[in-house]
């Protein structure tokens, strides 16, 4: 019932159009009683009492309400698809600006395909709810009262008898719907871990290929597909015990009628004509009781896929984005205060453990540290894609919980480690912030971050379509280009997070001057391994199990003689 | 959004090909369709008896005032509706399971076929759309496939049983009736046309809202960081609207043949009635023209009723055109008809005046020649783009050269099989993938017949261990497929640890350790030189520590390799690697 309710307030904006379409329903339903009228008053007038003179006005009559039922069928078919269209479109978009809301905890552990399933294949039983379900519904609930006044008033005892059945039916149909609706659950999960697996397979193709696992994968794929296929018969298998049943007990209304009729005219209490047209109606209250089942399980088809929709609507994101206190541009000074971190899936482990530091507008902090020291989380606390567990993270002085996430991440451009490219030109790639960027911008950034070179050498340069997460580019071609799309931000604090790990050393230098010529007052933070990268920075910090072991800047460092110059005496070839 | 708005304008008819296939995938199953067939023929005889028995309760019982037949037939009519009970049981299930083992079969086949497919097909189109077509595509077939055929089989069988009453009543009434079938045959044919258009354009708009979903999912936190959250709604919007309104136009034309039908039908019972009351050449009893009409009734349902499937055939067809068109590229790397086993690689590896592009207009190696000794190990050096990670691709036969010849211990390695080639030799990516799983089940992906004490034995060499036993759950912790929590150093151990565990005699790391810290480094190159032993090896770096400690170092660049030596040798020459190395040193050292 929270599903319907759930549903309804997506309906609400179309109730004029829903309301006559179900008006239309009604008319067209009881327009279906018109037809085999009409043919009795032929029989009765035309043939029997030889009033040829009426034959054409009711032949015409005949033709212009299948006409006009036929029409009006023919428009509310087409305004129930037009309503779930946009029904379907409203709740698309909702799952869509969720998912954009979302943080990264959440993707962290939810597969794509998961996703995937609950906006393309759970939203189908909505559509399929609303453009079919619900009108055949009103139909058949039509059709049955409209049969019943009017049987009753033929014989309303016999009308009566035919309703012995309806106990049973309704016995059945609460069965069925019981069970349909842990199936049609357990469907929708086996959907969507095929869409995992299959969605999985794609991206890590050449992984699969690479280890020749190819048999290995057709293998994980029989088994979520032999389940897939499992589970649909599963819910096959309820049906198979509820339906014929539900369908038997409805057709006995026919054996009633012609048992409990025949005995009533029999026993003189009913004419042989109201038998005849009795059994001939028999169909419009039968009808109803037969499609029953079959509603029974569209409907827990609905309940089973919105489940999930409504799951991921109501999940509320840890970092909401919402729309406070819009701020002057950010300067730049950055302070953690004794700031510790740990996921919530594993609290015990502590990434940054009681980290401090400041960074003025327009300073350069190297950070270094061993994999999986916690580098790449300390940057990320600053664009607030996760909130420090303890302690506070500052900008311009101001708690970064207090910023407004959409004016933070602004002015703060994160170029990550794994660069993410799209599918589309690398020029729409590189003005991935400002879309209507001019061209001379982008290849302004391009030649900073010495991309300009490769791209023009390309046959179609910038207009040039990349793959799937940039594939055909090679691993350092595709991090200067999401440099350069950092660049284009121009932000008040930029973070390279190992950003030219897959460049050579030759290549960085000269991206770095050129990054100098163009940074005014920037504040920038860059993540390495390579001290070449960090070696000019104001403030080089040493991250080592989520501490700061060491900081200062390469010289002071140096004469430490500590974690920092042994970096330095290894990457140097240990010495000429 | 270019990609999105892509529309592939191929116009191919619904041809006889297509049917062909799907028939092939029924095949099997011939024996359940072909019971299935007797059942429903069962069932369409057990339906014709209720109202023949309720004839005889009006025509005999009741003037007969017989009360015994009465019982009898209430019997009688009970047992068949028993009967008839059953027969919708057996459909119900068996109809299922035809439609689930042919959809089970379809999938399966195409997902086997794309495990052949290169690394182009992949790397050319959103996956979006390929899983479109794998998961979604084909659950549209499943109706059709399923009861719209049984049904549809049972419809002409019940036209032509109708017909055939007809022809023996009255054959001029029987071509009245049949008067405006032509122009039904007639409207469905433009429906059909138009249909196909609109279901075509469908698919298209289906596909792009997919691939944009799937996109916007996968690089979620590029977007959040260049908070591009609201451009990207207001595309998404208008590849849904896109969708929406695909959909909307297909509908309507689609739901237009049912009243067209109906209307059809009614307007020649109209002209039945007509010309048997009226004569007109035509002279017939009350009784049988009222028995006529309602067999023109009943001659005209199965008529809609195929008229529907026929629809959704229509609609059906194009997105199964779309799966057969993905299950007919051809594989781009397919093993030779008289392909062997690869024998145990001993490590010599030969490229032979290699050519090779990516694309037929783009030379990456003009004769690329060079021999590497069992046992060695390569450091493959220059500039970005110079093709590094290209020679890596040959040599595991991710693509075919197009002149020259690559040797592996002598044997051309397009005369071996894919799969024994790659098998022996262990790539390490530049892009490091993770499974969800356990990281257990991940660096297993390199060999799924270790221990899990081989599996340990393999993080220790490469020093993944150090992190994984810090981990609350170790290497039973689960990862996500993004890699979740991980960080792309560990990915990279990971995946490291995952290739060493495959136990190659060719080993390729491509910028393995790119990620990776120095001290790290340090730590699992010691790991590394042991395991190196009496193993092939190329290596991509930048690191300079790494390319020193290489047996021979290859300067690639110019489409060839322009210098080949050790350290020293090359040092000693004075080239391009000693332009390399020198700006490096002095830059670190910040001269």
């Amino acid at each position: 019932m929270d599903t319907i309710r759930w549903l309804a307030r997506y309906i609400r904006p179309y109730s004029t159009s829903w309301t006559v379409g179900s008006l239309l329903t009604v008319v067209v339903a009881l327009l279906n009683m018109v037809q085999p009228y009409i043919s009795g008053l032929i029989v009765d007038f035309v043939i029997n009492e030889r009033r040829v003179d009426l034959l054409i006005p009711l032949l015409l009559t005949m033709i212009g309400s299948v006409l006009i039922r036929t029409f009006f069928r023919y428009r509310y078919q087409v305004r129930f698809e037009a309503i779930s269209q946009d029904v379907l479109f409203q709740i698309r978009g909702d799952l869509y600006r969720k998912l954009q809301e979302l943080d990264f905890s959440f993707f962290n552990h939810t597969r794509t395909g998961d996703i995937m399933a609950r906006m393309t294949g759970d939203t189908d039983a909505i559509r399929h709810s609303i453009a079919w379900v619900y009108f055949n519904i009103l139909d058949n609930i039509v059709l049955f009262i409209s049969s019943l006044i009017f049987m009753g008033t033929i014989e309303w005892r016999l009308t009566l008898s035919l309703l012995i059945v309806t106990p049973f039916i309704a016995l059945f149909t609460v069965l069925l719907s019981s069970r349909a609706n842990r199936a049609f659950y357990e469907i929708r999960e086996s959907f969507s871990r095929l869409n995992s697996m299959v969605e999985e397979n794609i991206r890590g193709n050449k992984v699969v290929k690479a280890f020749a696992n190819e048999a290995y994968e057709e293998e994980k794929f029989k088994k979520v597909n032999d389940d897939y296929k499992e589970s649909n018969m599963q819910s096959a298998s309820i049906s198979k015990r509820y339906l014929p049943l539900l369908e038997t007990f409805a057709s006995f209304m026919s054996v009633i009628a012609i048992g409990f009729g025949g005995w009533l005219v029999l026993a003189n209490e009913m004419s042989v004509g109201d038998l005849v047209t009795f059994t001939g109606l028999i169909w419009m209250i039968n009808l109803p009781m037969r499609n029953l089942g079959g509603h029974m399980n569209d409907l827990q088809r609905l309940f089973g896929g919105t489940t999930k929709i409504r799951e991921m609507l109501i999940i509320e994101p840890q970092i909401p984005i919402e729309q406070r206190k819009k701020a002057d541009r950010i300067h730049g000074e950055v302070e953690f205060q004794d700031v510790s971190f740990a996921f919530p899936d594993d609290p015990e482990q502590l990434v940054l453990d009681h980290v401090s530091f400041k960074a003025h507008p327009g300073e350069t902090i190297g950070i270094l540290g061993e994999t999986g020291s916690g580098k790449s989380t300390l940057v990320n606390l600053i664009s607030r894609f996760f909130d420090p567990t303890e302690g506070r993270v500052l900008i311009d002085g101001v708690d970064v919980r207090e910023w407004n996430v959409i004016d933070l991440r602004e002015d703060i451009t994160v170029v990550m480690q794994d660069a993410f490219l799209f599918s589309d030109t690398i020029q729409s790639n590189i003005s991935y912030s400002f879309p209507q960027t001019p061209i001379e911008a982008v290849e302004e950034v391009a030649e900073v971050a010495d991309a300009k070179e490769f791209i023009e050498k390309m046959p179609e340069k910038y207009a040039t379509y990349l793959g799937e997460q940039g594939s055909g580019l090679s691993g350092g071609q595709k991090q200067r280009i999401s440099l350069a799309r950092g660049l284009l931000k121009n932000p008040a604090i930029l973070i390279l997070d190992d950003t030219t790990s897959a460049v050579d050393m030759e290549t960085e230098v000269k991206i770095q001057r050129g990054m100098e010529d163009i940074s005014q007052e920037r504040t920038t933070f860059i993540i390495a391994n390579r001290l070449s990268s960090v070696k000019d920075a104001d403030q080089i910090l040493i991250l080592s199990q989520g501490e700061i072991i060491e900081r200062g800047t390469h010289e002071e460092l140096l004469a430490k003689e500590g974690a920092y110059y042994r970096i330095y005496e290894e990457q140097l070839g240990q010495g000429e | 959004m270019d990609q999105v708005n892509e529309n592939k304008k191929e116009k191919e008819s619904l041809n006889v090909d297509n049917y062909k296939r799907i028939g092939s995938y029924l095949k099997p199953y011939s024996k359940a369709v072909v019971a299935l067939l007797l059942v429903v023929l069962l069932a369409n005889i057990l339906m014709i008896m209720g109202p023949y028995l309720t004839s005889i309760v009006i025509d005999e019982v009741i003037p007969r005032g017989d009360s015994t037949l009465l019982v009898i037939i209430v019997v009688a009519y009970t047992a068949i509706t028993i009967l008839n009970g059953w027969t919708i049981r057996y459909r119900q299930y068996n109809i299922s399971l035809l439609g689930q083992n042919v959809l089970q079969d379809i999938r399966s086949d195409l997902f086997t076929h794309i495990q052949k497919l290169s690394f182009t097909f992949f790397d050319t189109r959103p996956h979006g759309k390929i899983l479109i077509r794998v998961v979604d595509y084909i659950n549209n077939l499943s109706n059709i496939l399923s009861s719209g055929l049984i049904n549809v089989i049972s419809d002409v069988l019940s036209i032509l049983v109708t017909l055939t009453i007809m022809l023996v009543i009255d054959v001029r009434l029987t071509l009245y009736s049949l008067i405006l079938l032509p122009i039904l045959f007639w409207v469905t044919m433009i429906i059909k046309n138009k249909q196909r258009v609109a279901y075509d354009r469908l698919s298209d708009k289906q596909a792009n809202l997919n691939a944009y979903i799937h996109e916007s999912i996968a690089g979620i936190k590029t977007t959040q960081s260049f908070t591009r959250e609201r451009f990207n709604h207001d595309v998404f919007s208008d590849v849904s609207r896109q969708q929406k309104d695909a959909w909307m136009d297909a509908v309507k034309i689609q739901l237009l043949l049912g009243p067209i039908v109906q209307n059809i039908a009614s307007i020649t019972v109209a002209l039945v009635y007509f010309v048997g009351i009226r004569g007109l050449g035509v002279d017939v009893s009350t009784g049988v023209l009222i028995a006529f009409v309602g067999y023109v009734n009943n001659f005209w349902n199965p008529i809609i009723n195929i008229g529907n499937f026929y629809n959704s055939l229509v609609s059906g067809t194009v997105y199964l055109a779309r799966v057969f068109e993905m299950l007919d590229i051809p594989p781009a790397i397919e093993d030779a008809e008289d392909a062997f086993e690869m024998p145990p690689v001993k490590g010599e590896v030969i490229f032979q005046n290699v050519e090779f592009g990516y694309e037929a207009d783009q030379t990456i190696f003009e004769n690329l020649s060079f021999h590497v000794k069992p046992g060695e190990t390569i450091a493959l050096v220059g500039p970005t783009g110079a093709g590094k990670s290209t020679i890596i691709n040959l040599m595991s036969r991710f693509y075919d050269i197009r002149a020259g010849a690559i040797l592996v211990d002598g044997i051309d390695i397009r005369d071996v099989t894919v799969h024994s080639l790659r098998k022996q030799i262990g790539v390490m990516l530049q892009e490091t993938f993770i499974f969800s799983g356990s990281i257990l089940e991940n660096i297993r992906y390199g060999d799924l017949e270790a221990t899990e004490e081989e599996v340990i034995e393999a993080a220790k060499v490469v020093r993944a261990h150090d992190f994984i036993k810090d981990l609350s759950r170790g290497y039973h912790t689960r990862v996500q497929e993004r890699g979740s929590t991980l960080s792309a150093g560990q990915r990279q151990l990971i995946s490291f640890a995952r290739t060493l565990l495959a136990d190659p005699k060719v080993l390729i790391l491509d910028e393995a350790t790119s990620s990776i810290d120095t001290q790290t480094e340090i730590l699992l190159q010691e790991g590394l030189d042991r395991l190196l032993e009496g193993r092939t090896a190329f290596i991509v770096a930048h690191r300079l520590s790494t390319i020193r400690n290489s047996d021979r170092i290859f300067y690639i660049g110019d489409r060839r390799i322009l210098e080949a030596g050790t350290h020293e040798e090359l040092m000693a020459q004075r080239g391009y690697y000693y332009d390399l190395y020198k700006t490096q040193s002095d830059l670190l050292k910040g001269v």
